[in-house]
């Protein structure tokens, strides 16, 4: 019997369809404050939990964040605990977000 | 729109609509916002609505078209270690009459269906031209005078209400910004569901579980499947796909520096777990926060002057180990928030005094009433040994137990102790027996 196939992250939000996808300039729903994961946070947690991969490491340990993967889970409004992640919802024309098609 | 409504809701999710509904069916006239696309764009669950409070708000609704994927006839608890499953198995054909005791879900098509008899029931209210369901809306403020909540702002726009029904989800902006909530609140009130949809041939997923026109199973899976993080697994069946996925304890999932993703990945790697996914494709990944049950994670009140919080705004959900309880909560939460609102129309008084009558019809239902009796078990649920000893140990038995290998055996007693030694001990399983006892 074959296992499963393991599928990436990008593979699975490749099935996931946002708000706006073609929009080049849609506005950010979650704003970051890196240079608090970069230097006083200890733990850099969201670059592990977030299902989205939104915030990821570079070869130098610094964090980055985007938005447009973004699946509007809350994981990272209940997981940051430094004050680095300011959470709204997008704006249904002017933002990204996820719309789901079965949820 | 510049008249006053009897009500606002805010959120199209189960809980809103429930409002919804309650509202239309007493002629009150509303205004539902909902900032998806259509109501159940941005909702997630397990998921399986459980109870019957579904058939008080839609009578009959397993006689409609669409709604929910399948009734649950058949429920299964599995303990697995790395290679084994070991399940607690439970067919009844008591569940098989309507009204069902559990529905599987898929939000975006549950929700969406919801809404529109929502608004059946609307058209065939009193005032069918006064109440509505707006999409595609995000409420940006809740606007108060002289310290009362008196409606919201969306954009330019404010709209005015004798209450606002906050049905906003777990993340819970609204609730916060009127301070019924801290803007802080500790990771260990909550955890990360991660989920795909895997699409199966209707016939073949029939045969696979043994399931009969619309009934359905559902599993739950605590051990090795969350690789050692607290939380467990799920996996459901809907019409023509399996929903599989985990909860996982955000505390604890940040501890140990894992990824949800690549657990899912190792979940469905599971034997057990394989053979039941085989073949099936993934047509869906999605995630969502959900609240664990913990009851600090309330807001500090349910009410205040002109405003009530209802559904997983509120962190009404328990998970005493027996069930994820989210929808079926909102549900009622959402109802009871709308017998509330009319009260208070003849009434003529919407502050706290008379908006208080919501938390105490909330506390005489099985809404706070479970979840201040199963405490202690949200809690258990939090014990290390409850997601890796425990299951290893069930497994380690089972695996004796069944093991038949043309040696002498040993008796089921003797089996059953060394399996205890090697996970755990004999004053670790009495303590956590006496826990479980005393809180399931």
């Amino acid at each position: 019997m074959s296992e499963p196939k393991k599928l990436t992250v990008a593979e699975r939000l490749g099935l996931v369809n946002y708000r706006n996808q073609g929009r080049a300039d849609a506005r950010a729903h979650i704003e970051v404050d890196t240079s608090i994961c970069n230097t006083t946070c200890p733990h850099k947690c969201t670059t592990k939990v977030c299902p989205a991969k939104c915030y990821t490491l570079d070869e130098n340990d610094q964090v980055h964040f985007q938005f447009e993967d973004c699946i509007e889970c809350g994981t990272c409004l209940y997981a940051c605990d430094q004050n680095a992640v300011t959470w709204k919802y997008p704006h249904p024309e002017e933002g990204r977000g996820i719309n789901w098609s079965l949820g | 729109m510049e008249e006053k409504f009897d009500a606002i809701i805010v959120g199209g999710g189960i809980a809103g609509l429930s409002a919804a509904m309650t509202l239309a069916r007493g002629n009150a006239r509303f205004l539902l916002i909902e900032r998806g696309e259509f109501c159940g764009a941005k909702n997630v669950s397990g998921g399986v609505l459980w109870g019957s409070d579904l058939a008080r708000l839609v009578p009959e609704y397993w006689k409609e078209e669409g709604g929910f994927e399948r009734f649950v006839n058949h429920r299964r608890l599995t303990f697995m270690d790395e290679g084994s499953a070991f399940s607690a198995d439970f067919k009844s054909n008591h569940f098989d009459e309507a009204p069902y005791k559990g529905v599987t879900v898929l939000r975006a098509v549950f929700d969406a269906w919801l809404a529109e008899k929502v608004q059946e029931a609307i058209d065939a209210s009193a005032h069918p031209d006064e109440s509505f369901i707006a999409t595609d809306i995000l409420v940006e403020e809740i606007l108060k005078e002289d310290g009362r909540v008196v409606g919201i702002r969306a954009g330019e726009e404010s709209f005015y209400a004798n209450c606002v029904i906050l049905a906003e989800g777990v993340n819970n902006l609204l609730t916060r910004q009127i301070g019924l909530e801290g803007d802080y609140v500790p990771d260990d009130y909550v955890a990360v569901g991660v989920k795909e949809v895997m699409k199966l041939d209707r016939a073949r997923l029939e045969d696979r579980f043994q399931l009969q026109g619309r009934s359905g199973l559902t599993n739950e899976f605590v051990g090795a499947g969350s690789d050692g993080v607290e939380g467990g697994g799920f996996l459901y069946t809907n019409t023509d796909s399996i929903s599989i996925g985990l909860v996982l304890g955000l505390k604890d999932l940040k501890k140990k520096g894992k990824t949800p993703y690549d657990i899912l990945n190792g979940f469905k790697a599971h034997p057990s777990v394989a053979d039941m996914i085989r073949d099936a494709e993934t047509v869906e990944y999605s995630a969502h926060v959900v609240s664990t049950g913990d009851i600090r994670a309330l807001p500090s009140e349910l009410f205040a002057d002109g405003v009530m919080i209802v559904g997983e705004a509120a962190h009404l959900l328990l998970n005493a180990g027996k069930a994820i309880q989210g929808m079926d909560y909102a549900m009622r939460s959402g109802i009871l928030a709308a017998e509330t609102a009319m009260e208070a129309t003849k009434l003529g008084d919407f502050t706290s005094a008379t908006l208080s009558n919501y938390r105490k019809a909330l506390e005489g239902s099985y809404v706070l009433k479970d979840m201040r009796s199963f405490q202690d078990a949200v809690h258990l649920l939090h014990q290390e040994q409850m997601f890796g000893p425990i299951p290893n140990m069930i497994c380690d038995f089972g695996r004796q137990f069944f093991t038949i290998d043309s040696e002498p055996t040993e008796k089921a007693s003797k089996m059953l102790r060394a399996a205890i030694k090697r996970h755990t001990s004999y004053w670790d399983l009495v303590k956590l027996g006496l826990k479980a006892g005393r809180s399931l």
